[in-house]
């Protein structure tokens, strides 16, 4: 009984840490965004602000000129902060239209390497798992001939392509191993109802296969929008300049003062953070056959 | 066996009924690699021709500084590169890094899963909340860090002042003994969550009756954990070691935003080195080399990972 006791203690000393190690940190970034620049100032810090305000992120959408930003010491750019929802806008666009492609091309894939027997499958699944492993470092100069020979530097799909078949073999991987746990008598049944192969993959395969196509979706939407390298090398101007690479440049007094740097850090994590919330099963679901199930 | 005849006869059938467009029916062997067909070209395009590209480039003199000049050199810039102390160096960090943050990751990773394991109020809570780290780009992650390891107003420094550990505010990053600890910190707790996940998920698959086997053997809390536990925990370990592995050879964001590379090269990575070499000197032949000697040790890595995960009887090789 006694022992049960301390265990419980323990446990609760246990759960804690893991709590502040989790949340604290970033709950800094987040209080810090929430204060003026004088108060984030102060030395040493205060924990939690006097006078909470929004305000560095409404000069996202107005820009810096006048108010209390202009007041400050540092030479910084005003107008600079409105790159933010300008990257926003392009990391949106890129990282939906990775999710679909990889959706469009991968289903087919994954569903053939689950389904049908043929001759290379496995060798066609080892090249796949292969091709997931490379590091993105030692594509980048070759991919940057091509997307330059193809004219799509600084421009969004210059960006969408490299994604798309970068993220494609994990969501082929993940897709596969999740229609395999689909029972095959569905699909018989429909063959007996003697719809076609189209109709049937349409009407019943993929709805039941929702689940799957979703957390798929969502880990390629994940990949886009926190990939920095090729998007660093690949932009040279907010024509195609992503969400990390704003908050890179961002990384610099000289450029934003530090609490809309920590400001542009919290809407930077918000929609991958949403989806996490919003999808947790399926996430975890998802990691777990994505890397040991296969 | 049963499997080819399966096929054999499949196929006999078919072929006798098949007219027309037989490729576009789901029992025809054209058929799967036509699904395949879109992935297998764009990988092709995108991953497989310039891996090859990659390697060709690597056996040239080419520097975007000297357009038209592409002389073939053969082998020298491996063997430049590998009489090259800068290189070494290199490799050397990224040893250390990749060392000291996978065991960081396993190990906390493992405790991790095993308190998220235990039933305690607010576990949910604790368990949603895992996800935090895991869903935030690596780029903020390392903006989170710079932050709180300003010299000059951050929150490490106003910890330790406030507690009376140091009389004076100090510069962290830019110390040389010091950054790559804070580097290594900060990929850590961007990766515990992925780990923590895979284990737990290996916890929850040991069968109940284990545990209720070694009560009644009278066997403690360690015992428990080594005979019961951790032999159920390999195989997820060891693929996370190998995954954490791949990643952690192949840092870039958070060198690139916390340090530069700097203080000196006290944390120039192979992955920053490459970046150097080939996008701020323009060396793409000298760069290439780098990024080829990192495929073949992650390529390593993967025929290891393939093989722990056959060894499963996951994949039907």
């Amino acid at each position: 009984m006694k022992r049960s006791i301390w265990k419980k203690i323990l446990l609760f000393v246990a759960a804690l840490f893991v709590f502040l190690y989790i949340v604290a940190p970033f709950s800094w970034v987040v209080i810090t965004s929430l204060m003026s620049e004088t108060e984030a100032s102060s030395v040493p810090p205060h924990w939690i602000p006097d006078n909470p305000t929004l305000k560095n992120y409404a000069l996202f959408v107005t820009g810096g000129k006048g108010g209390e930003a202009a007041k400050t010491s540092d030479a910084w750019s005003p107008q600079s902060v409105k790159r933010l929802p300008i990257a926003f806008r392009n990391s949106s666009i890129v990282a939906i239209s990775v999710a679909l492609l990889n959706l469009s091309m991968g289903a087919p894939a994954a569903y053939a390497l689950a389904r049908l027997r043929f001759r290379g499958s496995n060798l066609m699944l080892m090249g796949y798992l292969f091709s997931r492993m490379l590091p993105g470092l030692s594509l980048i100069i070759p991919m940057y001939l091509i997307i330059r020979k193809l004219g799509l530097l600084d421009t969004l799909p210059g960006l969408v392509l490299p994604y798309t078949a970068l993220t494609l073999p994990f969501t082929i991987w993940i897709l596969r191993s999740y229609f395999m746990t689909i029972p095959r008598e569905l699909e018989d049944a429909a063959k007996v109802d003697r719809c076609n192969w189209f109709n049937m993959m349409w009407r019943v395969f993929l709805p039941v296969a929702a689940p799957g196509l979703v957390a798929s979706a969502m880990f390629s939407f994940m990949a886009s929008w926190k990939e920095f390298l090729f998007a660093l090398i690949f932009s040279s101007s907010m024509a195609a300049k992503t969400v990390p690479v704003i908050v890179a440049e961002f990384n610099d007094p000289q450029v934003v003062p530090r609490t809309i740097m920590n400001a542009s850090g919290v809407v930077a994590v918000i929609p991958p953070l949403l989806l996490a919330v919003l999808f947790q099963r399926l996430i975890i679901q998802g990691l777990v056959a994505g890397s040991v199930k296969g | 066996m049963r499997e080819v005849l399966r096929l054999v006869t499949q196929n006999g059938v078919h072929k006798k009924t098949a007219k027309g467009f037989s490729f576009l029916r789901p029992d025809e062997p054209g058929f799967a690699f036509l699904l395949n067909a879109p992935a297998v070209l764009l990988i092709l395009l995108l991953v497989a021709y310039p891996m090859v590209h990659s390697v060709w480039l690597s056996l040239h003199n080419y520097h975007l500084k000297r357009p038209g000049r592409f002389p073939f050199v053969g082998l020298a810039n491996y063997l430049k590169v590998l009489s090259s102390p800068e290189f070494w160096n290199a490799a050397k960090i990224t040893a250390v890094f990749a060392s000291s943050s996978i065991l960081g990751v396993v190990l906390l990773g493992a405790l991790l899963a095993l308190i998220l394991n235990e039933s305690f109020p607010g576990r949910g809570i604790l368990r949603a909340l895992v996800l935090l780290p895991w869903a935030m780009p690596p780029i903020v992650n390392a903006l989170m860090w710079v932050w709180i390891f300003d010299g000059r107003l951050g929150a490490f420094n106003g910890l330790l002042y406030s507690l009376g550990i140091i009389d004076s505010y100090r510069v962290w990053l830019s110390n040389p003994v010091i950054s790559l600890p804070i580097v290594i910190f900060a990929h850590v707790w961007n990766h515990v969550p992925f780990a923590a996940i895979v284990i737990l998920a290996a916890l929850q698959a040991i069968p109940v009756e284990l545990y209720d086997a070694a009560k009644v053997d009278r066997a403690g809390v360690l015992q428990t954990f080594r005979h019961v536990t951790l032999p159920w925990l390999w195989q997820a370990i060891t693929i996370v070691l190998i995954l954490e592995t791949m990643t952690a050879m192949r840092v870039f964001d958070e060198v690139y935003m916390m340090t530069a590379g700097g203080p000196g090269s006290a944390t120039t990575v192979l992955a920053w080195l490459t970046y150097q070499t080939a996008f701020l000197t323009l060396d793409f032949g000298l760069g290439n080399t780098y990024s080829v000697i990192l495929s073949i040790v992650t390529t390593v890595l993967t025929v290891l990972y393939i093989a722990v995960l056959s060894r499963r009887g996951d994949i039907q090789a």
